[in-house]
């Protein structure tokens, strides 16, 4: 009997060890940008003809494909392979993707499309595929006028970049910034937009006066900035649709660094009056203006952190430039910067965890992210004079602008805005048809 | 005049002499500094034993050199077999979308948004023109629900998980008494070596969430893979955590990539079910 | 043994004397080169326009600093007087900063400065009715050179006639 029941408990053990499962734990992988293949979106022979005369471009289709194709390979987290090494015609790919021959040449994604002219309309869709799974992750469709052909291929890239990463695009944005010519002494500057990527860029001023930090607000539809206007530096709010613009406020001094609230309705800047800069909010719908801060050192660049419940700010009244945090009624100050150096420009980023930058330390510019406790500072990169920080709307990237020597001398200078990744890595240099300074990142458009 | 040098050069030798006498540093020899002694740290994982790494290590590199010819030489004409397979069930997916697509495309077209121009301020004279407000005319219409992906993406159900997840409570407690039973460390390393190559890390993750995906995978004796299951796919469709649904199918494609795994050649009924953890924190921090 | 190690060090010690020696008459160079500043502050005539006969137009500052300096004391009074004597006329200060710091900060510095050439002119009987502030920044150096006398040069407050 005893001999049974042991027998029974024994038995009883075997079926769990038959489970016991094998655990290996992967930590490592490469991380190489992942590569993919842009296949030229197909086009009919009708609506090629149809777009040629439109938008005198020879082949719409494979245009929208290599805007979607640059901003993948800009991010840094993409391979877009060569299209010459492609085995399948575009329009077949985009029916049924032959997932084998993508296979071989490593391609481990495959965005096909298909355009089409649908009463004067752009009709455009596309699809994702994982090549190794061997099917469909997304398809989407979108109709548009032509003239927007631009814009679908940043939505598009958007999109893949959504479903690959997890996370929101950043491509169907603008950029507005300040355009610089002349010499130093007498540099003459304007403000200017354009798309991320460069394309379709606009002068909003003339440049007779001097207009510096230019800011969107979060529909991207205004912005703030500062003007010389009549020799009076005030912060002004420029309507981008109708060119329409105004003083904010009105203040018996000058009146700089602004920017908007989360929630676009108030103002924040500094004004700046016998000597010390303090912060004040002036809100937009019913023009009351709060003074935030009341201290006589030199209070400025506020940055409300997306919540809309603590500000950012720079102030000297430890002696030098460092990083303050507050609540947004002015209390409960807090130093956050205690790194060796100055710090300056702090931004909240989009997602709210990190502030943005500029250190200068021992003649070198950073450009750094830190906790909105002030701990965990990483600096992404260093260079002789660099500032003005602004968060892409997914808070992965930084756009800022640097000065360089334009010989090895030191002499002459240019200013050019640049892109670095939050990681420190993928650091670009962003074309503009001008030298260019303080840039601001625009929120997605198409959401 | 003469006098004043002479007693000035006179001190100052001296003073040098005092100085020099007096620099004893200079006279010692160098401190004997003890020879560098090397150590190797070594991560070792619980179940294995010391004594294989010295040996682990040149196998693994041997493997890893094996692995190239055969990435190279053998890979591509078996997965074409494979995907060959699967490119059916994809087309038969695809003939349906096609099928859905009339429906789901027409798409109700909005008139162009009159923009009226408002005053002008002299300072602008380019305005820009009506791009700006076009946003709203983009119409998008998705073919698939994208949330059905994932359940595309592992098609176990949801109680063979619960199944396992117990399995998994019952291994963990009796961890200790089964070590003989886990792979060696050299089996272990040459299978991480290859997966290592095999998984490309999505970059875009966030760096600091949790980024461990745990696949189960059931494998044949050629150490091919007939299925896999994402341990916690229910994370998959939670909101804010869409990165996971990324990672858990880089995790995925590392596997398929990586077919024929590089398993030991006896022991079938040991790995025939083996477990996966892919943690990406370490690499995205570093 | 020992002779061998004194004789050693005496060489060292010579040879340390030389270095410093060399030392001594570089830097005499070097502040010949800079003669134009004092501890930060520029002390040159280049850049400096006159308001009038023997009443400099501009004072300059410490990097970071907007504490006037003697002479920007001097240059001041001078101007005060000069006001005084002139009385019809009105002042603009224009606050700069040099290029080595954060735009908007500069802002604000350019704006202390000025007001601390302001301050010190009402001191001296000038009505604040008369001076009104404004302040560039770094937005306007004089001298467009990278290097610390280019600096020196644009850390200033400069009085400019307003009528």
């Amino acid at each position: 009997m005893k001999k049974k029941l042991i027998l029974l408990f024994l038995i009883s053990l075997l079926p769990l060890k038959a489970f016991a499962l094998i655990e290996v734990d992967i930590t490592r992988g490469n991380l190489n940008p992942l590569p993919l293949a842009v296949s030229p979106l197909s086009i009919d022979d009708k609506s090629k003809k149809s777009f040629e005369k439109i938008l005198k471009k020879e082949n719409i289709g494979s245009e929208i494909s290599t805007i979607v194709e640059n901003n993948l390979r800009t991010s840094g987290l993409f391979n877009p392979l060569s299209k010459e090494a492609f085995l399948q015609a575009p329009d077949i790919a985009n029916l049924k993707p032959r997932f084998e021959d993508w296979n071989l040449i490593k391609a481990q994604a495959l965005i096909t499309g298909k355009v089409t002219y649908i009463d004067e309309k752009l009709r455009v869709e596309f699809r994702l595929w994982d090549i190794l799974a061997a099917k469909e992750m997304m398809a989407l469709a979108f109709t548009t006028v032509p003239s927007n052909w631009r814009r679908v291929g940043h939505i598009i890239s958007d999109k893949v970049y959504e479903r690959l990463t997890g996370e929101k695009g950043y491509f169907d944005t603008r950029i507005i910034y300040v355009a610089e010519e002349g010499p130093k002494t007498q540099r003459k500057k304007r403000l200017a937009i354009m798309d991320q990527d460069g394309a379709n860029n606009k002068f909003l001023t003339l440049g007779n006066e001097l207009v510096l930090t230019p800011r969107f607000n979060p529909t991207s539809q205004m912005v703030t900035y500062l003007s010389y206007f009549k020799n009076l530096p005030r912060v002004y709010l420029l309507d981008i649709e109708t060119g329409t613009q105004e003083v904010v406020g009105d203040f018996p001094g000058m009146t700089f660094a602004p920017r908007f609230s989360p929630d676009g309705k108030k103002i924040i800047m500094s004004f700046a009056k016998d000597g010390k800069s303090d912060i004040y909010t002036m809100n937009l719908e019913n023009r009351l203006v709060e003074k935030i801060t009341n201290h006589p050192s030199i209070d400025t660049s506020p940055s409300y952190s997306p919540n809309g419940r603590f500000i950012a700010f720079n102030s000297d009244r430890s002696g030098y430039q460092q990083i303050y945090v507050m609540k947004s009624d002015g209390s409960n100050v807090k130093r956050i910067s205690f790194g060796n150096g100055i710090y300056g420009t702090p931004v909240w980023s989009p997602r709210g965890d990190l502030i943005a930058f500029t250190k200068l330390h021992k003649g070198k510019f950073y450009i750094g992210v830190m906790r909105t406790d002030g701990k965990g500072e990483r600096l992404l990169t260093e260079n002789y004079y660099q500032e003005a920080p602004s968060w892409s709307p997914n808070g992965r990237v930084l756009i800022f602008y640097r000065e360089t020597k334009t010989n090895a001398k030191g002499e002459g200078f240019s200013a050019k805005l640049w892109s670095i990744d939050l990681t420190g890595y993928n650091e670009r240099l962003v074309e503009t048809q001008t030298d260019a300074s303080d840039p601001s990142w625009s929120s997605l458009l198409s959401n | 005049m003469n006098r004043s040098i002479i007693i000035s050069s006179v001190f100052h030798a001296g003073l040098i002499f005092i100085t020099a006498m007096s620099l004893p540093f200079l006279a010692k020899k160098p401190l004997e500094i003890p020879p560098i002694v090397s150590v190797e740290l070594i991560q070792i994982a619980e179940k294995t034993n010391i004594p294989f790494a010295p040996k682990a290590k040149k196998i693994i590199e041997k493997v890893k050199e094996k692995e190239k010819k055969l990435v190279s030489e053998q890979a591509p004409p078996k997965k074409v077999k494979k995907t060959k397979t699967k490119t059916v069930v994809s087309v038969d997916k695809n003939e349906k979308i096609d099928s859905k697509t009339p429906e789901a495309i027409p798409l109700p077209e909005k008139t162009v948004k009159k923009i009226e121009t408002k005053k002008e301020s002299k300072q602008n004279p380019d305005k820009l023109d009506e791009e700006v407000k076009q946003v709203s005319e983009f119409e998008k219409k998705e073919f698939v629900d994208l949330d059905n992906i994932a359940k595309l993406i592992d098609k176990a159900k949801e109680d063979t998980a619960e199944l396992i997840k117990k399995n998994n409570d019952i291994t963990q407690d009796q961890d200790k008494s089964i070590v003989t039973s886990g792979l060696t460390l050299s089996e272990e390393d040459a299978l991480k070596a290859q997966i290592f190559g095999c998984w490309s890390i999505p970059l875009g993750l966030p760096y600091n969430e949790d980024l461990l995906v745990r696949i189960k995978l059931m494998l044949e004796p050629d150490g091919s893979v007939s299925k896999t299951e994402i341990l916690d796919h229910a994370r998959m469709n939670k909101p804010g955590q869409s990165f996971y649904k990324v990672l858990a199918e880089s995790a995925l494609r590392a596997v398929k990539l990586c077919q024929p795994l590089r398993v030991p050649t006896t022991g079938y009924e040991r790995w025939k079910e083996l477990q996966l953890n892919f943690d990406a924190r370490e690499m995205l921090e570093g | 043994m020992i002779l061998s190690k004194i004789y050693k060090n005496t060489l060292l010690i010579l040879a340390a004397c030389l270095v410093l020696t060399a030392c001594a008459t570089k830097k005499e160079v070097a502040t010949d080169i800079q003669g134009q500043m004092q501890s930060d502050v520029y002390t040159g005539t280049d850049t400096v326009e006159y308001l009038a006969d023997g009443v400099p137009d501009r004072v300059f500052f410490a990097t970071n600093e907007t504490i006037l300096t003697t002479a920007s004391r001097e240059t001041l009074r001078a101007q005060a007087a000069w006001l005084r004597k002139n009385s019809s006329i009105n002042v603009v200060l224009e606050g700069h900063a040099d290029e080595r710091g954060t735009r908007e900060y500069n802002l604000a510095l350019g704006e202390r400065r000025a007001n601390s050439a302001k301050d010190y002119l009402m001191t001296y009987g000038i009505s604040s009715d008369r001076i009104s502030v404004l302040s560039y920044g770094k937005e306007r150096p004089v001298d467009a050179g990278s290097n610390p006398l280019a600096w020196s040069k644009n850390r200033r407050s400069v009085t400019v006639k307003a009528n």
